[in-house]
Formats: C-alpha cells, structure tokens, sequence
C-alpha cells in the first residue's frame, strides 16, 4: 500500500517553532535528563535532547497549556513554568 | 534543527483486537477504562498523551459535584437531577446527570481506594464548619446539605493510571484516534483507526464495542496562532475529535446550536483561571473588596445582607437547598444561593473600583482551604497559579487579589466570540449512554450537557460497564469494508507529510476561527450559515490539503484543524435545523420564525446521512422516563 511505499521517503524532521512566549526554562545544574516532564505533557510541545543528561528541546512553546504537570513530575526542581508577563494578576497590601 | 528522536514508523499499520476500545483518556475515559475492566473485559485505553496527566483534569481538580450518595448529603441523587433538569430548563442530559449523582460518589471511592485522597486524612481541618469530623470529609457550597466534596485532585489522574494497568488495560498512550471503522450496513462500530503522535505508526483496533471519551468542542471561534494554548479552559488537544469522527460516521448530536459569548480562554485574552480575584467556583465564597476596602455585602435571593462569612454557605430561611457548580450561571429563585452585589450596581452605589478578593478577611479555614487547598488541587492552579503567587509574594493573610470581571470572567469578549461552554452540545445518549450506533457508547464532555470532573467519571464508569456488557452479548460487527477503508484513511493521514503546499496547520485554525465569528456568531440567519457552509467545504477542498507537517506531531495538529472542519460542519448544520430563537440555547436569529417558539422548545436531533447531507429529528424533553425506576432497570444489578 501507499504508506508502506512511502515509509523510507518520509524522514520526520524537528524544529523549534517559535513564537512570543517561553513558558519553560530549565535550571541545567539541577537537571538530570530523566525525560519525566516530556512523558508527561499532554501538549506534547517538547522532544527528549537525544544527549545524555539533559533537558528536552521545547520545540513548541506556543502550544504550552500552562498546567504546570511537568514542574509537579520534575524529580530534582529544575524546571519553571513563567506565564507571559501580560497573564500576571495584580495584588496589593490589603487596606 | 534537531533529529526526530522517535522510532520512524510511518507507513506502518498494527492490527489489534480487543473488546471494549475507549478512545480518550481523561477523567471519563480512564473511568471507562477501570469500568469495562472491571466488567471482565480486555480494554484498550487510547489518549494523546500519557493518562497521568492528560485531559482537563490532568493537573487536578479540586470538587466534586452532586456527589449525593455521600453519607453527609441531605439531597438525594432524584431531587438533584430534577433540580438540574429544571434550572436547565428540560435541556438537560437527565441521564447521565442522574448517573452523576447517583455513583459520584462511588467513583470517589473508588479513586480513595487506588490511593487517592478525598479525605481531610491530616486533620489539617478539625472543626471547619465545612467539615464533617466523622467521615473527615469537607464540602464546598451549600455546607448544609453537603452535596459537594472538595477533594485533592491532583493525585486523582496518576491513580486511575496505576488502577486501570493493575486491571490488564492496555495503554496506547501518545496516540490520537482518527476515526471510527464501521459495520458494513454502518449500523454498528467495529473499531477504530489510530495514530502514534511520534511514530507515525498507525493502529486498526477491532472492538466489540466503543466508548467515546474526548473533549467537547474548542479552538472553533476563538484561536491565537502565536499562543494556541494559552488560558484555554481545556486542553489546546481537545478539539471535538470525538464529536468530528461522531458527525462523520453518522452518530446523532443534540444542542450543538448552543454557543455562548464566550467566558474564558482564548489565548491570553483572559487571565489564568483561578488567577485573578473573584468569589465563583474554586474561590466561592471568597470576600469581595473595593479599592478603599469596603466590603461588597453577600446577598440571599431575596435580597437580604447576609451578615456572617459562614451565612454565605448556607440556604435562606425556607430554601431546601441552594445550587452552585459548573453548568450554573444564574440559578433560578428555587436554587438561588447567596451571592455579592452585582458590581455593576455597587459602582452605582458608590463602591469604588477596582474591586478585589479579599481573603485576609475572611476565617482562617476558609482562607487556606480557598488558597491552599482549593487553589492548588484545582487543574491548572498547584503550579500556574498557587506556586507563581506565591513565588511573587503573595500572601493570603495580609494581600488581596484583583478582579477584572464580572463572576469569574477575566476578560471581556464580544458577542460573536463564542464558545461551547455552560452545558453544551454533544452526542445524544439513551440509558446505557450508548449512541443510536450500535455498541458505541459515549461519556463525559463527549455527551451533550455535560459539566464536570464528578460527571465524567460517573458517566465514564457506567458506560466503561455497560460496553463491556454489549461486548460479552454480541458478536462483533462484520466490517468488509474495513480493508479498504484503513487504505484510505491511510492516505488521508499521511497527506500532510507530503504535501507541497507549506502552509502552517495554524494559518487555517485562524481562518476558521475568523469565518466562524463571522458565520455563526451571536445572531444566526440562513444567508449566513450557508456562507459558513460553503466556507468550511472551500477550506476543505482547498485549502487544508496545502498543510505541510514535518513530523507525526505537527501531523496531530493538522488532523485536529481537519476535525475542527467538521465540527464547524454539525454546529451550522445544527443551526440551520433550529427557526425559532431559543433564550435557554443562547440561540438567536435574524430570520427566526416567531411561530414556531414554542413548538420547537425541545430536542433537535442531527446526523450526518448519506452524501453529507444532515438528517434531523426531534425530541422531548423528557424523553429519558422516570428517572429512578430507569436507572434501576438499566443497571446491571437489574439486568442479572
């Protein structure tokens, strides 16, 4: 059939797709590369490194969800979520 | 330029059998998962992601609705439903509201019993008026009556997980359903067709029976291509691909006219839910401040100060019962529960905004419960909202927070930005939740009239059980054509990879957004639902084959916009379908026929049919009998 045909034509490719944003940032000194917070985001917008002991690639920032599901897996902390300064709620002193 | 770390399997088919196939792996799915399993059967659990997390319950949620069959509830699970089906007017999904009621609480212990906590286990909570110190259980809302529990979500996804490996389910996780293979007569499902988001490898599953589990509806009017999932409500993956996989194999629909301007989401035009101060939902019945820091008064129904924070709680003088939640708006004067000063009129009466949420004022249990607990097990808040307040300085005790809308808006939208929100259409259901396929089942948002987490796991577990019991009862649906089919769905989910055309899956998300605000806004007419129509055929033909995708996950995204097509095909079809304005469907038109009001105040029924073209029926509110003694014949214990 078609696919089958096709399967050694097609080689995925990855590239980060840009955008205004960056909802994830990673601290590289805590980071082991366990993989946790990519198996567990249900946006699917990072891809494991392919090196050893590092962070994923966020190749699609846009489609975070801000859920922050990857911060809770993260075992050793080494992950943030950051919204977008224009989602930052206002507080002040009570009265 | 990275390299595609997964294994390239693209071109591949697997071909599999089980007999309950659920498509869908959140908080009904997962349910239905555990239901089916439980029932005796081999189950496939399909989801995009990985089922710890996925779903609008991924992260968490924080309380359990019309959980009456709790021990501490003073409403019983038929009082409830009718009280549901009332407010809602008659359009109201009886069934599985009356399901909700009757087993949510069940499913909570379930949950308790994979190791989830529903219980004040720490004594974090010793003599809040919220809690009972017997059970250990706390409730939000009505304290009185005591139908819904707050719960620490958060650990709830992870535990279904773990409940439905333990039960053999086999996980396909990272995997999007793609359509639905049918009977040769296209009277019954077969099966499915599925995609791995990172192989490419495709899966033909032959079932005995079929749950539908997926999303209601998004990204149709509203979507920012630089920050699709941004703020949403749900998911950015939860399209209404169980509704556009429905529509195309001829499942019936109802409400789907339904739309409201939208609430919330929509790529940063709103705040983070839960972010910003208000006093609904998670933050009921939070205290509202003006600038100076007076107090917004709580009012009852009819319109008395209540005086006290705990009378906030409680039903008026003469009221059995009062009704807050998810599908709750405004509550007619029955249900009417206690609320602040409209804003709009405190600014009138001299209250000087902006206006805050207050909780430094309020007792410490509420406070902590409200910012701690609630805000925090609540999905989407542990992380975006308790842990980034908090990380900014944000203290509970001594800080108030801003509001920037009325209820628990954030943001302020214009009438044709609409959005399936507030009970919304979904597929129609008889008392197995099973569709007018044979052995296709529906739960949660999928069904019509659907609202929460409690919702979804009830209907989810109860469909789980009864798809289950059609498997065990029937043959499994002769599908001839399934060959040829898979071939060509084949080339359909493939096309993307091959295509020319270099045009971003997001370019054609906008474009339907935009045509649909203009199409199918707040007011209808036929002129301009044929306009929609016409726009949805041209984007199919024309413009969706020149999206171009690099890899199995940008293939998902092109898949979803295909769906989002075909949804937008049911709502105008749906639209058209209806003549006469409709207060409680938000529905209105500029051609209405004025006549037929009241004749058309019931159920309109769609399906596609032959060549594409809708069939439509009507229903009665009603429909679904006497409740209880329904229940009660269709439940398995009855069917034994």
């Amino acid at each position: 059939m078609r696919g089958e045909n096709l399967k050694n034509k097609f080689v995925p490719k990855a590239e980060a797709v840009g955008c205004s944003v960056r909802p994830l940032r990673f601290d590289d000194r805590l980071c082991i590369g366990c993989g946790r917070c990519t198996a567990v985001c249900q946006s699917d917008v990072m891809m494991p490194s392919g090196e050893r002991g590092k962070h994923p690639a966020v190749l699609y920032p846009g489609e975070c969800w801000y859920c922050g599901r990857c911060v809770m897996e993260c075992p050793t902390g080494a992950i943030s979520l950051h919204h977008p300064i224009y989602n930052e709620t206002d507080f002040e002193r009570s009265v | 330029m990275y390299k595609w770390q997964y294994e390239n399997k693209i071109g591949e088919i697997s071909h599999v059998t089980c007999d309950v196939l659920v498509l869908g792996g959140g908080m009904a799915g997962a349910h239905a998962a555990v239901g089916a399993a439980e029932a005796g059967a081999d189950v496939i659990l399909v989801d995009k992601a990985n089922i710890a997390g996925s779903g609008a319950a991924g992260s968490g949620v924080d309380h359990w609705e019309m959980a009456c069959t709790n021990p501490c509830c003073r409403v019983s699970p038929g009082v409830m439903a009718r009280a549901l089906i009332h407010e809602q007017d008659g359009y109201s999904n009886a069934i599985a509201h009356y399901i909700e009621c009757r087993e949510g609480w069940d499913r909570l212990l379930d949950l308790e019993a994979a190791g989830a906590k529903i219980r004040d286990t720490n004594d974090e909570f010793v003599g809040a008026p919220f809690r009972d110190d017997e059970t250990k259980l706390m409730f939000a809302y009505d304290y009185d009556n005591r139908y819904t529990i707050r719960v620490w979500g958060s650990g709830f996804k992870p535990a279904l997980r773990r409940r439905a490996l333990s039960l053999g389910a086999a996980l396909f996780e990272y995997t999007e359903a793609v359509s639905l293979i049918m009977s040769d007569d296209g009277e019954r499902v077969a099966g499915a067709v599925l995609m791995n988001i990172h192989t490419g490898e495709l899966h033909a599953v032959y079932a005995g029976a079929v749950v539908l589990a997926m999303s209601r509806p998004s990204r149709i009017w509203l979507f920012d291509p630089d920050v699709p999932g941004l703020s949403e409500f749900r998911p950015l993956q939860c399209v209404g691909t169980g509704h556009a996989m429905g529509w195309r194999a001829g499942v019936e629909f109802t409400m789907m006219e339904k739309s409201v301007r939208a609430e919330y989401s929509a790529a940063g035009r709103s705040f983070p839910t839960y972010s910003a101060g208000n006093n609904h939902n998670t933050w009921y019945a939070a205290t509202i401040v003006d600038s100076e820091g007076r107090e917004l008064p709580y009012l009852d129904r009819d319109g008395n100060e209540i005086k006290s924070v705990d009378g906030r709680y409680r039903p008026a003088a003469g009221q059995d019962f009062f009704l807050k939640g998810g599908i709750i708006d405004e509550a007619k004067y029955e249900y009417r529960g206690p609320e602040t000063l409209s804003f709009d009129l405190a600014e009138k009466m001299g209250y000087k905004p902006p206006f805050y949420a207050d909780l430094s004022r309020m007792p410490e249990y509420e406070r902590s419960v409200i910012f701690g607990m609630m805000v925090g097990e609540e999905g989407k808040t542990k992380i975006p909202v308790y842990d980034a307040l908090t990380r900014r300085g944000f203290d509970p005790s001594r800080d108030r927070l801003r509001v920037y809308g009325t209820g628990w808006k954030s943001a302020a939208f214009s009438d044709n930005e609409r959005q399936l929100f507030g009970a919304p259409g979904g597929v129609l259901n008889d008392w197995e939740l099973m569709t007018n396929i044979g052995g296709l089942f529906a739960a949660g948002d999928q069904l019509y009239s659907s609202d929460c987490a409690g919702f979804a796991a009830a209907t989810g577990h109860y469909a789980g059980r009864h798809a289950a019991k059609y498997a065990r009862e029937n043959e499994r649906a002769a599908s001839n054509e399934s060959e040829s089919f898979i071939r060509s769905e084949a080339e359909r989910i493939y096309a993307p990879l091959y295509s020319d055309g270099g045009m971003d899956w997001r370019e054609l998300n906008r474009a339907v957004s935009k045509m649909m605000q203009r199409t199918c806004g707040a007011v209808k007419s036929d002129r301009l639902l044929y306009e929609g129509l016409a726009a949805v055929d041209e984007y199919r033909r024309r413009m969706y084959p020149r999206i171009s995708c690099r890899n199995p996950h940008e293939l998902m995204r092109a898949h979803e916009v295909s769906d989002i097509l075909d949804v937008c095909e049911l709502i105008l079809y749906s639209c058209l379908a209806r003549r006469a304005d409709s207060a409680p469907l938000s529905f209105e038109r500029s051609d209405a026929d004025p006549a037929r009001t009241e004749a058309e105040n019931l159920f309109i029924v769609t399906k596609r049919g032959e060549g594409g073209k809708p069939i439509t029926r009507t229903l009665e509110h009603g429909y679904w009998g006497e409740l209880e003694q329904e229940y009660e014949k269709h439940s398995e214990e009855a069917a034994k």
